[in-house]
């Protein structure tokens, strides 16, 4: 596994690997709808596979999703990010970093890796637009040298999609 | 380097009305200031340490609590979110109580979960007996230890923390204080106890942190009462609006556009000193960066000179030894004459004389502020008690010595900001501008007068042999001298605040000695037209129209003073009377 730079990672605490055991050993037994966790032995950085749901934009198109897990996972939010191509959406860069607030700010250590699945695959779905975020160009230049969306200070202001 | 181009801050100079809670019972006081102790008479502002404000806390958690009949821990957490004003918290839950609750995330009566012999925690995942298992009043049960790795994450990210909810996605219940202490570490309760604290003065719009480094109390000011100058208990003073140190009687604008001008012109300064020469006619710096020493000036100057000489091209040529050439520098540098940086120093110093001169006088009187603030401490620590060994006099009979010294720190302090004022009062306000460098001239020396009499004269007691008769007459020239300064210095400062628009003959008297009621003679610059009857014959500029009206009095054209005496000489500046150029004026 060695695809995009991986976060600053210090291994994951007691605490996150038992959290996440739990986790991986529910979603194998019931996953979200929609997804796919590809199988690896790293337990600190999962890649999940996203299919376009059905009557939305992103019909028959399957992405990647890439979460890393931070060593007090879950008191800290994971980091979540799209592999390329990521899909084109006014919510999430070319880059693949995505501006939802729950993965930042309104993270809580109660959701899970399935709930914020979820939660991307609604924001896709409600899109009505394939269209980049106006701002991509400029956001994307600034995150050059493989800085975390988490480094980002983001401004929530459409809850519409 | 212009005065204009740092006219960039505005707001915050006028008094904010407010209605908050403010106590508007507070008139300002008018009786005569004069057998005033301290000056600030009409405190509108208390000082708290940490124990006052904690109590001050508590009083008011104490009354939501009660009034709203809630835990202590509810009405703390809808205290902070109207930012601890009692009022607003009362006037909003009486108005509509259910969406302040769901606003604040406050439940009407805890929601009973079934309760299980055993549970699962929602965060770890881990199932536990249930009395390991707790939860806020929306009954999402976690176990301990990750309600304290909730809790301490929150915390180490700073003030947030206040505002804390449930974990749970779907919950917005308030996380309290008492969960805090029932869970968090010691350290993290510490923080959080801090936090609570600090919110109370920074969130609150009648408090503030003194501004002084390292100071730890605080300031309860009563809104919209008047005078922003503040003297905490660390013996700082300092402005509620803007939080610079004391500066009246200039306004907070002024004050943040001369500090911006301080700190950029000194790096200014330094640069221009040391790469730039003036253009001899025009005195805009110029930095030359190649070519030969003949200098045109940019437009609308267009100055020809000679870079070495600064002297005129016209000058030059062949006669000066040619073209790239200058044999009056070489020449004179050879004499001696030349000195090359002190020359520099001299021209650059030229563009920047007016700001200078300010610039000097505000520091001295700093400076000067700085060391009558020691002596005055060096006087309650060790003089005082030899003083009174000497004189045979009890302490408390030389209460007049420190009260002269803190007049003498506050009239620096006032003095040294009148010089900011003369910085900006615009030139083209002629009679505005002698008026003001007069009332400053004799604030200055009167100052002076009582400096040296509490410093020279005072040391004389100290250091005689014993008690001398002459003891009493210095009580009361020092006393005098104190009481005759603070009146004219108050009346400079309610003079240059109402923009010398409304000076009335009081402020002329007050100079002389003695006051009338000070205060009541000069009208506050918001009365408006009430005062037209007396002052339009006085208002600087305006001479020409109005100063003979029943042909008694004549003011004078340059510093305004009013005249009853047929002279032709003005008492106050010895200004001419021109009465040819006002044929309206009696003769």
């Amino acid at each position: 596994m060695t695809s995009t730079s991986s976060p600053s990672t210090k291994a994951l605490s007691k605490i996150a690997c038992n959290r996440l055991q739990k986790e991986l050993a529910e979603w194998q037994v019931n996953p979200p709808f929609g997804f796919k966790h590809k199988i690896s032995d790293n337990l600190q950085r999962w890649i999940i596979e996203v299919a376009g749901a059905p009557g939305t934009l992103y019909v028959s198109e399957t992405y990647q999703l890439q979460v890393d897990f931070p060593e007090h996972y879950p008191m800290e939010a994971p980091q979540v990010i799209f592999l390329q191509p990521a899909p084109l959406h006014p919510h999430i860069y070319s880059n693949g970093h995505i501006c939802l607030d729950i993965l930042y700010d309104s993270w809580s250590p109660a959701m899970t890796v399935s709930s914020v699945c979820i939660s991307i695959l609604s924001m896709l779905s409600s899109s009505t637009v394939k269209q980049r975020p106006p701002d991509n160009d400029r956001y994307v230049r600034n995150c050059q040298n493989g800085r975390s969306p988490k480094e980002t200070r983001w401004w929530f202001h459409d809850d519409k999609v | 380097m212009d005065s204009e181009d740092d006219d960039f801050h505005s707001g915050g100079t006028g008094m904010e009305s407010d209605e908050g809670d403010a106590d508007y019972g507070f008139v300002e006081n008018d009786s005569d200031d004069s057998d005033d102790i301290i000056y600030h008479r009409h405190q509108n502002y208390t000082i708290l340490g940490e124990h006052d404000i904690i109590r001050l806390q508590m009083e008011d958690i104490n009354r939501v609590s009660q009034v709203l009949s809630m835990s202590r821990d509810d009405a703390c957490i809808l205290l902070r979110h109207y930012k601890w004003s009692v009022n607003r918290v009362h006037d909003e839950w009486f108005a509509d109580e259910e969406s302040v609750r769901k606003a604040v995330g406050l439940l009407e009566k805890p929601i009973e979960m079934p309760r299980s012999r055993e549970m699962t925690c929602g965060i770890c995942f881990e199932v536990y007996p249930c009395n390991r298992m707790r939860s806020a009043a929306c009954g999402h049960h976690f176990c301990n230890s990750c309600w304290e790795g909730y809790i301490g994450t929150s915390i180490n990210d700073g003030p947030g923390c206040l505002m804390l909810r449930c974990p749970d996605p779907d919950c917005s219940v308030a996380i309290g204080q008492g969960m805090i202490n029932v869970v968090a570490t010691e350290e993290d309760k510490k923080k959080y106890a801090r936090y609570l604290l600090r919110s109370y003065i920074e969130d609150n719009r009648k408090t503030k942190w003194c501004p002084a480094p390292g100071c730890e109390f605080a300031v309860d000011f009563v809104l919209g009462s008047g005078s922003y100058d503040i003297i905490c208990k660390c013996s700082h003073s300092f402005c509620w609006n803007c939080t610079e140190e004391a500066h009246r009687p200039v306004d907070c604008r002024t004050v943040a556009r001369w500090i911006l001008k301080n700190s950029t012109e000194s790096e200014n300064m330094n640069w221009i000193l040391a790469n730039s020469k003036p253009c001899p006619k025009c005195k805009r710096p110029i930095e030359k960066n190649q070519g030969c020493m003949h200098i045109t000036c940019t437009p609308p100057c267009k100055f020809e000179f000679c870079w070495l000489c600064l002297g005129p091209w016209s000058d030059h040529g062949e006669k000066t030894g040619g073209f790239y050439a200058c044999n009056r520098y070489e020449a004179a540098k050879q004499e001696g004459m030349y000195d090359e940086t002190e020359r520099r120093r001299e021209m650059a110093k030229n563009s920047l004389e007016r700001y200078t001169h300010y610039y000097e006088r505000w520091a001295t009187n700093q400076a000067s502020r700085q060391k009558a603030l020691s002596d005055l401490q060096d006087m309650q620590a060790v003089q005082l008690e030899k003083l009174s060994d000497k004189q045979n006099q009890p302490e408390s009979q030389l209460k007049f010595i420190i009260e002269a010294w803190l007049q003498i720190v506050e009239c620096r302090r006032v003095l040294k900001w009148t010089y900011a004022y003369g910085y900006y009062l615009p030139e083209s306000e002629y009679a505005k501008r002698e008026f003001f460098e007069y009332l400053q001239g004799e604030a200055e020396s009167g100052l002076e007068r009582l400096h040296q009499c509490a410093e020279k004269e005072l040391q004389g007691f100290i250091e005689a042999e014993g008690p001398t008769k002459e003891f009493n007459d210095f009580r009361t020239k020092l006393a005098g001298l104190t009481s005759v300064t603070r009146n004219y210095f108050e009346n400079l400062v309610r003079a240059l605040e109402t923009g010398l628009n409304d000076v009335g003959p009081s402020s002329h008297l007050a100079a002389c000695s003695r006051t009338s009621g000070s205060g009541g003679s000069i009208s506050r610059a918001k009365s408006g037209k009430s005062k037209v009857v007396r002052s339009s014959a006085f208002r600087p500029g305006g001479p020409s129209r109005s100063s003979s009206d029943d042909g008694t009095h004549w003011s004078c054209g340059r510093c305004t003073f009013v005249h009853v005496n047929p002279s032709n000489i003005c008492q106050m500046c010895g200004h001419q009377r021109q009465t040819c150029a006002h044929p309206s004026d009696n003769q």
